[in-house]
């Protein structure tokens, strides 16, 4: 009941007409970006920031913003799948499956409409699991010492890479490099000037915005001047909705059991998204097996994985905003958010902050509505914007990003680090180490190293103190298991991965 | 030889983390005496973390990716020299021309037609200039087109 209240409240903040527009305008500018070639949501996120945080947004304003953009950009990535059988965005590849065998038999219009009412109803499940689970866990979490902590960002950058990943290795090098920037500038506790090399502007340690943009933005930019595929995508015609009332109840059941699952694989470290949508269309299939005909355009083929990836959109929100410890990409780029805002993240924003976390999830809310609303008439405007050349669309991108991080501090000294870590974020997605541990690294490393110390100093420079207790244990074996793992379950689960998106007889 | 691209990248990295470890031990003790945690015992352990995990990319690396060559290459270093000299020039020339030559050069270069490539540019320019001058009072410089 307390926390109706608190919902309630959200529901205040979030209904004001100021940040009413900011919702509408992010949900808008999410879909458009999900739906734009080459612009997933971390990307979309990372470019938004820089903006809000030069415009002076008020905390609640420019989260609700940006997690309106990451609800919105979930939406827009199924558009291609269905359209093109080219995924937006990764967890909207399961959706290629059924939804293009659809647009094929010219339902296109259906699968597009079932699409968002499934996304809705998957992300409505999510968030309401979010204002369910995420109190319980921030009072639990009230509980963790500086040990704790230490052990659970290890936790978080070791599930990062997911059970799915490639090389585990790549991501602790990868948030090891991270750390290691965060490390520039003044340390805090002792006043030592560290890694700056006497240079003024490094005291104060490198912007993580900086370094998000670039390592997203500009290195995207990179990745289509290399692959030169500039041109656009032929025209693609939507034909007229079809769909019966009677059609979309059958999927009811569909969009429960897909939100659920997404909401939990959501929720859960190491999982995410991609996996959600996975398993949900995977469990759809083995319950359904014979009443269907999956892979040749069953509606509710499109149903399960867009419930999936909506619902664990919602439940990645649940670690990062309790924990303050994002499960992936975009939710680091959120985190960004918070910390730039001077918010520290975790159990206690949830009491210290509680405005902006309830009007933030009231704003999903709201979000989701918006959303459905804005989807199924304006649909054939997203599908016209499929067709925009990435060879306008990229170097604008990249303009904006510019402009964003220019108006933070008015000085090109961050232009030419931005485009450094465009740089070398293009060398090492190209050598396959992923960039987000990156992000995560930087972001976490300050509170890592002050948990360290901390604890250390708590226990009296007894170093066993970090995995003492039995939570702190269980947190130092689920990260060496994730670890370990996807060297043992990674190539199988990807191979049912790969299999089930060559099984279904379209794919090309 | 297989994996060069890992093997390289672990041998630099390894040069990275010894010269981080190496800087981190030679800050002078912070005021007040040595603790247990000082200002380079985390750097430290980061150090012998990446060490650890550069020797075995080294060791055992992935597949070779297919890297570009030629004229793909060459694009991508123009592509980055515009990005660096519009960073240069932003300020001196102003946004609107700094921005219509960066876009319409890297539109240019993705395979638009010249004169859609600069006409995106300078469109996009203004708007953006409009919206962020007038629109968001954020100021972006005028350069040259400054009026007084």
């Amino acid at each position: 009941m307390e926390t109706l209240g608190f919902l309630i409240e959200g529901f205040a903040v979030a209904l004001t007409p100021y940040n009413l527009m900011f919702a509408l305008f992010g949900a808008f500018a999410g879909t458009l970006i999900g739906c734009l070639p080459g612009l997933g949501p971390a990307n979309g996120v990372a470019i938004l920031i820089p903006l809000a945080f030069a415009l002076g947004l008020p905390p609640e304003t420019a989260m609700i913003l940006l997690t309106s953009v990451y609800a919105g950009a979930m939406y827009g990535g199924r558009i291609s799948s269905i359209l093109l059988n080219i995924p937006g965005d990764e967890p909207a590849m399961m959706t290629c499956l059924d939804g293009y065998p659809m647009a094929q038999k010219g339902r296109a219009a259906d699968a597009l409409a079932i699409s968002a009412i499934a996304s809705f109803s998957g992300g409505l499940i999510g968030t309401i699991g979010l204002i369910m689970l995420a109190p319980v866990l921030a009072k639990f979490a009230l509980s963790f010492g500086p040990a704790e902590y230490f052990a659970l960002f290890l936790l978080a950058f070791a599930t990062l890479g997911g059970i799915t990943g490639k090389n585990p290795m790549k991501t602790v090098i990868a948030a090891t490099l991270g750390i290691m920037i965060s490390t520039v500038g003044i340390d805090i506790s002792t006043g030592t000037q560290r890694y700056t090399f006497g240079v003024l502007e490094l005291y104060e340690g490198i912007d993580f915005i900086l370094a998000i943009v670039g390592l997203f933005a500009i290195s995207e930019l990179l990745f289509f001047v290399e692959s030169r595929i500039g041109g656009g995508r032929k025209k693609m015609n939507v034909g007229k909705l079809t769909l019966t009332f009677k059609e979309i109840l059958t999927t009811i059941p569909t969009q429960l059991r897909g939100g659920v699952l997404g909401f939990i694989s959501g929720v859960l470290p190491g999982a995410g998204a991609s996996l959600g949508s996975f398993i949900s269309y995977t469990l759809e299939k083995q319950v359904l097996g014979k009443k269907g005909h999956f892979g040749e355009g069953d509606i509710r083929g499109v149903v399960a994985p867009e419930a999936g990836n909506n619902g664990a959109s919602s439940g990645a929100l649940v670690p990062m905003l309790t924990l303050g410890v994002p499960g992936s990409g975009t939710t680091a780029v959120l985190l960004a958010m918070l910390i730039s805002l001077n918010i520290t993240p975790g159990p206690l924003m949830f009491t210290q902050n509680a405005d902006i976390v309830w009007g933030v999830i009231a704003a999903l809310l709201i979000g989701n509505v918006l959303l459905l609303l804005l989807n199924i008439p304006l649909v054939g405007f997203f599908v016209r914007l499929l067709s925009v050349p990435p060879m306008y669309l990229l170097p604008i991108v990249t303009m904006v990003a510019f402009v964003g991080i220019y108006s933070i501090s008015n000085s090109t000294f961050d232009l030419y680090f931005m485009v450094a870590f465009g740089a070398v974020g293009y060398f090492l997605r190209k050598l396959e180490v992923p960039v987000v541990p990156i992000i995560l690294g930087l972001l976490l490393g300050p509170e890592m190293e002050k948990n360290l110390g901390h604890a250390l100093v708590l226990s009296d420079g007894d170093w066993s103190v970090l995995w003492a207790s039995t939570l702190a244990k269980s947190f130092w074996l689920v990260a060496g298991l994730s670890l370990v793992l996807p060297y043992v379950v990674g190539p199988m689960l990807r191979r049912r991965m790969n299999a089930a998106m060559k099984e279904s007889p379209v794919s090309d | 030889m297989t994996g060069l691209g890992d093997r390289f990248l672990g041998l630099g990295l390894l040069v990275l983390a010894v010269a981080y470890g190496w800087v981190a031990q030679q800050w002078p003790e912070p005021f007040g005496g040595a603790e247990t945690v000082g200002p380079e015992t985390f750097p430290t352990i980061l150090a012998v973390v990446l060490a650890a995990g550069s020797i075995y990319l080294m060791v055992k690396p992935d597949p070779d990716a297919q890297w570009p060559l030629g004229r793909t290459a060459l694009e991508l270093v123009v592509s980055l020299v515009v990005l660096v000299v519009y960073a240069l020039l932003l300020e001196p020339l102003g946004f609107v021309i700094s921005t219509t030559l960066a876009v319409g050069l890297l539109s240019w270069r993705m395979g638009a037609p010249v004169r859609s490539a600069f006409l995106t540019g300078l469109s996009s320019a203004v708007v953006v200039f409009v919206l962020f001058n007038f629109g968001l009072s954020l100021n972006l410089p005028a350069g040259l087109l400054e009026v007084n």
